[in-house]
């Protein structure tokens, strides 16, 4: 249901983008970039392994046990799959790998497209849809 | 009255004993989004702006009812995504109208007529209909013609069998007045129950003056709407958030009024903004610093008057003070009172819910 519409400048996108972080405020400002992400970031451990994913949360209040830390679902888990604690210290770089699923989907950029585009759009829409069966 | 007289009795008990009980903190609708996915993508619409393996993720049956369970409100919205993708919603209603809990399908209703064999009526069952004017407005608004016919086709088939039956219209800036009105006879012609109506939800960053006349121009648009209303017209929603809409009462936000659970846990602080998760309801509740947001407080709540935040606002001044029942029995019975035009050139009218606000 569309119930929002938002105006976020669409240049902003961060998809592609790696950052490593210096500092740990820089690190903490790179994960809540993430947070608001809407596509999949790869992290980079200090360990060597790299963990890809959604980033849907991050507790960054002294409050909690283990805090801060990222909660991460891990694209290569199955549907119910657990999420992934991750804590901050543990993370080197913050990659955002996944497409912007935001990006170009405001109201404006809908209305700005020119009728053919749209038309089109709606058609792939329509046939995705009816291809997964929701149709 | 657009609910029934057995709804009405079950919330206004529930108010009143968490009222008895000392909770100043209670939730009114849960807000269950079993998934994101959806069969439509209306453009700006935030719900659906996730990878593939996101939305390709369920709550089950169990996950739902047991979040209903630890939440306790009497109702419960299931918005999305569209929930008729999910191939458990039969069996989580099921569940929830066993509890008896008032459920809320929210529906663009592209799969309604097909999916009816799966749902028994029930007072305990409405099919929200999303349907945002008339042909024209809904297609536009949905990206997708055609939509608006299907879903009246849908209504028809739903209403025929004996369900409960709302629409459901979610309204911008741009709507225009007689149109909408026009659409409101449209669907008490078609026989729905009730209609619910709200302000969309838009947060663009600018100066504190622009949200006033961004909220200005919203109580314009609802006084537009809702002048000289017309008998016929039912809503299925408090008077008391009409009139706040129409500017002719102030609150603030209740945002723990309708807290939302999804694939991620319980969201912080609301429906429309997502500042994290937590495991648990309590957690929610106990954990959230609440004084943080609504209007004045949280700039993403600058224009903010949604019904998730202030419709449970309006229903606790009904039920918090003799003179909020007293308010609430008048916009019932004389919701025309105000005469035809706006009541924006008046002083600022007067706050009923106990919480300080400031405007800039």
């Amino acid at each position: 249901m569309t119930d929002t519409k938002y105006h976020e400048p669409e240049e902003r996108s961060l998809q592609a983008r790696r950052f490593k972080p210096a500092s740990e405020e820089e690190l903490a400002e790179a994960i809540e970039l993430a947070f608001d992400y809407r596509g999949d970031v790869r992290l980079w451990l200090r360990h060597g392994e790299t963990v890809e994913g959604y980033l849907f949360n991050r507790v960054n209040s002294g409050a909690q046990p283990g805090a801060p830390y990222v909660e991460i679902f891990p694209v290569d888990r199955g549907l119910q799959r657990p999420a992934r604690t991750i804590p901050y210290g543990q993370i080197e770089e913050i990659e955002f790998s996944g497409e912007d699923t935001a990006n170009g989907k405001s109201w404006e950029a809908w209305a700005a497209k020119k009728e053919s585009q749209r038309q089109a759009e709606a058609a792939r829409v329509e046939a995705e849809a009816r291809a997964r069966g929701h149709l | 009255m657009a609910v029934p007289l057995s709804q009405a009795y079950t919330v206004a008990k529930y108010v009143l004993t968490q009222k008895a009980k000392g909770i100043t903190r209670y939730p009114l609708v849960l807000m269950l989004e079993p998934l994101f996915r959806c069969n439509l993508a209306c453009a700006g619409c935030g719900k659906i702006q996730y990878p593939d393996h996101v939305l390709d993720m369920r709550l089950t049956p169990q996950q739902c009812w047991a979040a209903a369970e630890e939440c306790g409100a009497p109702m419960v919205s299931i918005p999305g995504g569209e929930p008729l993708i999910h191939p458990e919603m039969p069996e989580i209603v099921r569940g929830l109208v066993k509890q008896q809990r008032y459920v809320y399908l929210c529906t663009n209703a592209l799969l309604l007529e097909r999916k009816l064999d799966d749902y028994v009526p029930s007072k305990y069952l409405t099919f929200s209909i999303h349907m945002d004017g008339l042909k024209e407005e809904h297609d536009h608004a949905v990206c997708r013609d055609g939509v608006y016919d299907v879903a009246v086709r849908a209504i028809r088939a739903a209403l025929k069998r004996g369900f409960r039956v709302t629409s459901n219209t979610t309204l911008f800036d741009d709507a225009k007045p007689e149109r909408v009105r026009a659409f409101f006879d449209e669907m008490m012609t078609l026989g729905v129950e009730g209609m619910m109506i709200s302000p969309g939800y838009s947060y663009q960053k600018a100066p504190d003056q622009q949200h006033f006349l961004k909220r200005q121009r919203t109580q314009e648009l609802f006084s537009e709407l809702l002048r000289d209303r017309k008998p016929s017209w039912r809503f299925n929603q408090s008077p008391m958030f009409l009139e706040f809409l129409m500017g002719h009462v102030e609150y603030q936000c209740t945002p723990w009024g309708n807290p939302t659970y999804n694939v991620f846990g319980w969201q912080r602080p609301c429906y429309l903004l997502q500042d994290g998760y937590v495991k648990t309801f309590r957690e929610l509740m106990e954990g959230t610093d609440w004084d943080r947001y609504g209007t004045g407080r949280h700039e993403k709540c600058a224009d903010c008057m949604v019904h998730c935040g202030y419709e449970a606002s309006a229903v606790n001044d009904t039920f918090g003070s003799w003179g909020g029942l007293a308010r609430t029995v008048r916009a019932m019975v004389a919701p025309n009172r105000h005469g035809s035009g706006p009541s924006l050139l008046q002083p600022r009218p007067p706050r009923h819910d106990g919480h300080e606000v400031s405007r800039a």
